[in-house]
């Protein structure tokens, strides 16, 4: 309890200018080129290869400057708004950039943090926080992780990560007056349309679905794309298996578990038995694209660098396959679809998808981005009203 | 010029014949596995189409060894089978609620499957070869009639069991306090079949009823299967030494057996006919295992883990090479298995991951 309480009373006391300094110079340290955090981080992470770590977290942080998270604080914090004194963060997975947003944003609100790492990269909070106490011990104070469960009942905001029964574990902890976060289970998808040169939208999905192997929230699950004039989907899944095997000589998947490398043989057979055309590295499971039939039934998602590319013929058919997609819809990679207004924001707004970017910035969302459709920082916030 | 499917099914079950313990002939096995996989490449288009993804032509295999093995999961997704849909008269699938996918096989003939079953139950179950009352923890045919499992036993308790034995599971359930009568009034050596989870149910109630069970001596138990969230959880160890304690019989009297509804054999542990508490899974005669690497397909290093792939070439109406998501590792003698793969957890945050992971 007094660890708790002292943690808030260090938040407390810092100034934000203090704090979006040492973020800056953090986040700064961990871009630089040859930073030593980062070369650590993809010595030791485990789950990606280290060139996928290397470029990943370099990409990632790359707009995240002081000036970004001032704009952000401006923003969304205003007279009369109280930040959380701890917020408690409970995060899942192994995507590094993803981890350390989760942990800045709340201090950038002027709470403390207190964060249970994921079971699958306890690195990533370790070395974010160490890499903020090189720069300021103090403010590095108000980041602690560990994983007393009953900080989710002592903290004023929760920020919970995980599958959807994960999360409705973690609410079922949190007092109902406490603000609560949900990052529930999502996918993305990448939508391709007819005007899109197919070399280079290939290459950026490519990299979208080899940045972090397909295992974030963020990877393309499905390749959707419009099929005009006929043909042009299975003509764009050989320039996206094209793009996959390139990258692979770039950015190398990480290691597979057995019971993975077992569910990809099984994705590509259960495929090819199906009738689907079935693109594939020859003798390792680097990447598989799927090509499948026009109007048949929505394959499982892909991951892993595994992806079905789907044909759609029209608008109105794209929009019911992302509508499939609910609640689960995170992002929308788009290319080709110039001419056609703001179609990709409708569509997503229709799926209930919260972000709209190109394809090759899926994994690279700005640190100011509405995360599944929560303000950063002021879905954390409480405010209070004064007048006559 | 290539045999026929019919001609195929006479050389397999010749073979059979020979019984579950004859002596491996290599060189004719090979020459089977070649032909038969010959023919199932011809006649089976989705079979055609995963060869065609690992990059095999037919001409290519030489050895039993190369033929592309089928995980189990493509028999969620595609019909495997050798001949038309018309001809099919029994389909058998995976365990798992109505909702979800199930693999399926298609058979148009149960000769193989009985003759194979008859061969390994009674070799490593009956070896004496007098019958025996059957008490089954499982539902029978008419009451699961798409279950291998049921299938098998039915197969079993007409060529071994006495008129006396019975099916403790009905469609709807079953009632422990019964199946705890029937097996006190066994009377004379009896083999109580079973899938694992049903053996845990059966424990606990007689737990909860303190109730004492000694089987007549010769009694034998066989198990098989996994708990799949159905029961509390035990090693294989602790529940072959509970039910031998449970019902007075010694822990060699405890065989576990291994199947898989895409499959046409099975394997059974030698503790019976042997004696000693190996956990080797004996491969019959017209099957062979593998343990390869999951990535390149490789075998393993001998004695090293790896995903177990088996040729069964009772399996002539489907393919006769199925990759498994069992880990497991080749000894003498045959096969232990270790449980699932490892790795199913989620590494990752998202949803497709985690879906993919469920794929096999």
């Amino acid at each position: 309890v007094s660890a708790f309480a002292e943690l808030a009373r260090t938040a407390a006391a810092l100034e934000p200018e203090r704090v979006l300094g040492a973020l800056d110079a953090t986040l700064a340290a961990w871009r630089a080129p040859g930073s030593p955090w980062r070369a650590r981080l993809a010595k030791e992470h485990g789950v990606y290869s280290p060139e996928g770590i290397e470029r990943g977290v370099a990409l990632g942080l790359a707009g995240w400057t002081r000036p970004a998270l001032a704009a952000l604080r401006a923003r969304e914090i205003g007279p009369g708004a109280v930040a959380p004194r701890v917020t408690a963060v409970w995060l899942a997975g192994s995507v590094p950039t993803a981890a350390f947003g989760a942990l800045l944003l709340p201090l950038v609100a002027g709470s403390a943090v207190y964060a249970k790492p994921a079971s699958a990269d306890p690195l990533s909070p370790r070395l974010f926080a160490e890499s903020l106490d090189a720069v300021d011990p103090l403010v590095a104070s108000a980041l602690a992780l560990g994983d007393d469960l009953r900080s989710l009942a002592r903290a004023d905001a929760v920020v919970a990560h995980g599958s959807d029964e994960t999360v409705a574990a973690i609410r079922a902890r949190v007092p109902v007056h406490a603000r609560f976060v949900a990052h529930g289970h999502k996918l993305s998808a990448a939508v391709v349309g007819r005007d899109a040169d197919p070399a280079p939208a290939a290459d950026a999905l490519a990299l979208d679905a080899a940045l972090y192997d397909g295992r974030g929230c963020l990877s393309p699950a499905y390749a959707f794309v419009e099929d005009v004039p006929a043909g042009r989907a299975g003509a764009f899944a050989r320039e996206l298996a094209r793009a996959l095997e390139r990258i692979a000589g770039e950015l190398p998947r990480g290691p597979l578990a057995p019971a993975e490398q077992v569910a990809l043989q099984s994705l590509r057979a259960a495929s090819a038995a199906r009738g689907d055309d079935v693109l594939a590295s020859k003798g390792s499971l680097a990447w598989t694209v799927i090509a499948c039939a026009a109007g048949g039934p929505l394959p499982a998602p892909g991951a892993l660098r595994a992806l079905p590319v789907v044909p759609f013929a029209d608008a109105a058919e794209l929009a019911a396959r992302l509508g499939a997609l609910q609640p689960h819809l995170s992002t929308l990679g788009g290319a080709g679809f110039s001419g056609r207004g703001d179609l990709l924001e409708h569509l997503a707004r229709d799926a209930g998808a919260s972000r709209v970017c190109a394809l090759g910035h899926m994994q690279l969302p700005p640190i100011d981005w509405h995360h599944d459709g929560y303000a950063p920082l002021g879905s954390l916030l409480r405010w209070i009203d004064a007048g006559a | 010029v290539p045999l026929t499917r019919e001609e195929l099914d006479g050389r397999v079950l010749a073979m059979i014949a020979s019984g579950a313990q004859a002596p491996p002939d290599d060189a004719r096995f090979e020459a089977l596995a070649l032909e038969l996989f010959r023919f199932q490449h011809a006649a089976n288009a989705p079979y055609r189409r995963i060869c065609a993804v690992l990059g095999v032509e037919p001409e290519a295999v030489r050895r039993w060894r190369d033929i592309p093995a089928v995980p189990t999961g493509a028999f969620k997704e595609a019909r495997l089978a050798c001949f038309p849909p018309e001809r099919t008269i029994r389909v058998f699938r995976s365990s798992g609620s109505t909702t979800e996918r199930r693999s399926e096989l298609h058979l148009d003939t149960l000769a193989l499957y009985e003759a194979s079953v008859r061969a390994t139950f009674g070799a490593w179950l009956v070896p004496e070869g007098r019958r025996l009352r059957f008490l089954v923890l499982a539902p029978s045919e008419d009451d699961a009639p798409d279950s291998s499992l049921s299938s098998m036993f039915a197969i079993a308790m007409r060529a071994f069991g006495t008129a006396e034995s019975r099916f403790l599971v009905r469609g709807d359930g079953w009632d422990p306090g019964a199946a705890i009568d029937a097996l006190r009034g066994a009377g004379a050596p009896a083999l109580v079949a079973g899938t694992a989870f049903a053996f845990v149910h059966l424990l606990d109630a007689m737990d909860e009823r303190r109730a004492r069970i000694v089987l007549p001596a010769g009694t034998r138990v066989m198990e098989t299967g996994g708990f799949k969230g159905r029961s509390r959880e035990l090693s294989r160890d602790e529940l072959h030494a509970a039910l031998a304690r449970a019902f007075g019989i010694p822990r060699t009297s405890v065989v576990n057996q291994y199947g898989m509804s895409e499959l046409g054999s099975q394997f059974y542990e030698a503790t019976l006919v042997e004696g000693g508490g190996s956990a080797t899974k004996r491969v019959p005669p017209w099957v062979r295992t593998r343990a390869v690497d999951p990535e390149t397909l490789d075998d393993v290093a001998p004695g090293q883990v790896g995903a177990l792939v088996h040729y069964d070439l009772a399996n002539t109406g489907s393919v006769l090479a199925v990759m498994t998501s069992d880990a497991g590792r080749l000894v003498a003698g045959g096969f232990e298995v270790l449980g699932r793969l490892t790795g199913a957890e989620a590494r990752g945050c998202s949803i497709a991951a985690d879906a993919l992971l469920e794929t096999p």
